[in-house]
């Protein structure tokens, strides 16, 4: 088990290492610069000043110089500055980052709230009424995209009945809207999980199993609740962005989001980077819970 | 009871039937499990009517999708308010004054092309690769492997928007008002999934006896993979496409509703509420109405795929 936490471990670095050189890569054979007077339409620089700009920045050197200085400063947790903001990116991405922390963690918490019962309650009183209901819900959840319901529920809350604002985070009353639709999504899918462990675990086995192994109660529980959730986490995340820029969230994703139509590399590297360590990690956790949970996967073949 | 005596006549009589009885396939089996299930038969139903309307747009659309009459601008649909509605423009207009049932309707086209050819591609890629790294092992598995390795770190919706926004710009991203680009990128994210589904099939499959005894008498790997493998994981395969379909087309209107998918003036429902969003909150039903087509569609395909799984394999029966 340890041995093989750590193999995956020293797994993510060239695979950081392959995410970082793609997406660099990318970046770098997109036409136009952050400088270029294209993307300024309005007041054209002049063109010594791009030149000077790009030197400045250094993105006159060839790209794979260009690479190398980066991961170099990337190891020094150095991610550079934004074109566009002109301040350090980690810098940048640390004042995001609460909030989408925030509103990750909440529609979490508000998945759990909801789906856990209702998932018990249909595995319980399998094909009732209530039992068609979650699933249903399960269903349209999962499958009505996140943008579009919330496109409906601006309408109908923001826009018909002016109940919740829908631009921005400042207050509470501003949480609730993105919370709520982005829990949607986890919630439906935590539903549809809770419902089938809960109809396996009546049968027991892996329970029995689990606690056989000797494994406490606590460890039991906790590791059924992490396998359930991981998964879910891994979509909260990708999730969270397209919420973000619907209701113009402050966060990382919608700096993802900006940066990209900005061309600003260092702001779009140190995002994506982020995305896929939290991503990495997550995963990582999910199958090493599955480990403790299932005995019957062996991580040393 | 007494017994029953039986002829020898009947007794072939019985034996045909055992026979004739099993002689349904299993796709006909397939076939008869998806009939009965309601929700999948209103999904291909529904699935069926977006085909059509797709294929007939430019006979059935009253008006030309992009052609901009600013002084019928934001018309209201039949059942607005009847001071601002226009009977020419029976679903209202946007803020350029084009006709929204037309755009709609001509949008439906850009989603089946989205939905059926970046599927196919991974069909193809897919299905093939993981036939090969499954049956003959080797490096081609190796490499498939390595590549999954990173292809999974990536985030894949965040992969398609960097993929889209940096070089829809580019000579690639203007074929086809950005669709090659979409089509391309869509297939390069999702191929491995259905590569690594299939060599995991054909890696339990070609330790069963068909196979040994296809080998047995000499059948050639190419006989076997095809004759023998590719049946086998048609199933789960078809399955996946199904499921494939709907999150394509939903990549697609992620995608062109941040701006960064297929290019205006070429109208899709992504495009349209990505447009609308200006005028929203004063006129909703420029982004409501292809934001309800989204939904319908999405769900129609669903419950396909949902009954489509149910069908092929009953054990995986939730």
């Amino acid at each position: 088990m340890l041995k093989y936490t750590i193999r995956r471990l020293l797994l993510l670095i060239p695979t950081l290492f392959f995410v970082a050189l793609i997406v660099f890569s990318l970046a770098h054979a997109a036409p136009g610069s952050p400088f270029d007077a294209k993307s300024n339409e309005n007041k054209p620089l002049p063109q010594a000043t791009i030149e000077r700009l790009n030197h400045l920045y250094g993105i006159d050197k060839p790209v794979w110089e260009q690479f190398a200085l980066y991961l170099s400063n990337a190891i020094r947790f150095d991610f550079g500055s934004s074109f566009v903001r002109d301040r350090p990116v980690i810098e940048i991405i640390g004042q995001g980052f609460p909030y989408s922390a925030q509103l990750g963690v909440q529609a979490l918490l508000v998945a759990l709230m909801f789906s856990l019962p209702l998932g018990v309650i249909s595995a319980l009183r399998q094909n009732s009424i209530v039992d068609y209901a979650s699933l249903l819900f399960a269903t349209v959840g999962t499958t009505i995209p996140s943008f579009v319901i919330g496109i409906f529920a601006i309408y109908i809350f923001g826009v018909t009945l002016h109940l919740l604002p829908f631009v921005g985070w400042s207050t509470p009353s501003h949480w609730i809207l993105p919370t709520a639709i982005l829990s949607l999504g986890a919630m439906a899918f935590l539903t549809r999980i809770t419902r089938a462990s809960m109809l396996e675990a009546i049968r027991q086995d892996y329970v029995r199993t689990a606690r056989s192994k000797g494994l406490g109660e606590q460890v039991v529980i906790v590791a059924h609740v992490m396998k359930i959730v991981g998964p879910a986490t891994a979509g909260l995340i990708t999730g969270s962005i397209i919420i973000e820029g619907l209701f113009s969230i402050p966060g990382i994703g919608r700096l993802f989001l900006t940066s990209i139509i900005q061309r600003d590399y260092p702001l779009i590297m140190g995002t994506y980077m982020l995305y896929a360590v939290l991503i990495a990690v997550a995963n990582l956790v999910v199958d090493l819970t599955y480990g403790i949970v299932d005995p019957r996967i062996r991580f040393d073949r | 009871m007494a017994t029953i005596t039986t002829s020898p006549g009947q007794t072939r009589a019985l034996e045909l039937n055992i026979l004739a009885r099993k002689q349904r396939s299993l796709w006909r089996d397939a076939w008869f499990r998806l009939r009965r299930n309601k929700a999948a038969m209103v999904g291909l139903g529904v699935v069926a009517v977006f085909v059509v309307i797709a294929i007939l747009a430019p006979f059935i659309a009253p008006r030309d999708p992009i052609q901009q009459t600013t002084a019928n601008a934001l018309a209201d649909p039949f059942w607005g308010s009847p001071q601002y509605t226009n009977p020419e423009y029976p679903l209202g207009s946007d803020q350029l004054g084009r006709d929204i049932l037309s755009r709609l309707i001509w949008s439906t086209r850009v989603s089946l092309w989205v939905g059926f050819i970046p599927v196919s591609l991974i069909f193809l890629i897919g299905v093939s690769v993981g036939m090969l790294a499954g049956y003959n092992g080797g490096w081609v598995d190796n490499l498939l492997m390595r590549i999954t390795d990173v292809i999974y770190a990536f985030p894949d919706l965040l992969f398609l928007f960097i993929i889209m926004a940096m070089l829809r710009n580019t000579a690639a991203g203007n074929l086809g008002g950005g669709l090659v680009l979409m089509f391309v990128a869509i297939a390069l994210v999702n191929w491995v999934g259905m590569a690594r589904l299939v060599r995991g099939q054909v890696l339990s499959l070609k330790e069963r006896e068909f196979i040994e005894a296809a080998r047995a008498i000499g059948a050639k790997p190419r006989r076997i993979m095809v004759r023998h493998l590719f049946p086998n994981v048609l199933a789960p395969v078809i399955v996946s496409v199904a499921f494939g379909i709907p999150s394509a087309m939903l990549a697609e209107a992620t995608l062109s509703f941040f701006g960064i998918g297929i290019k205006p003036p070429t109208p899709t429902w992504g495009v349209m509420i990505n447009e609308g969003f200006v005028v929203f909150s004063t006129t909703p039903w420029p982004v409501l109405l292809p934001a309800l087509c989204i939904s319908i569609v999405m769900l129609a395909f669903t419950f396909v795929g949902d009954g489509l799984r149910d069908a092929l394999d009953p054990r995986m029966k939730t």
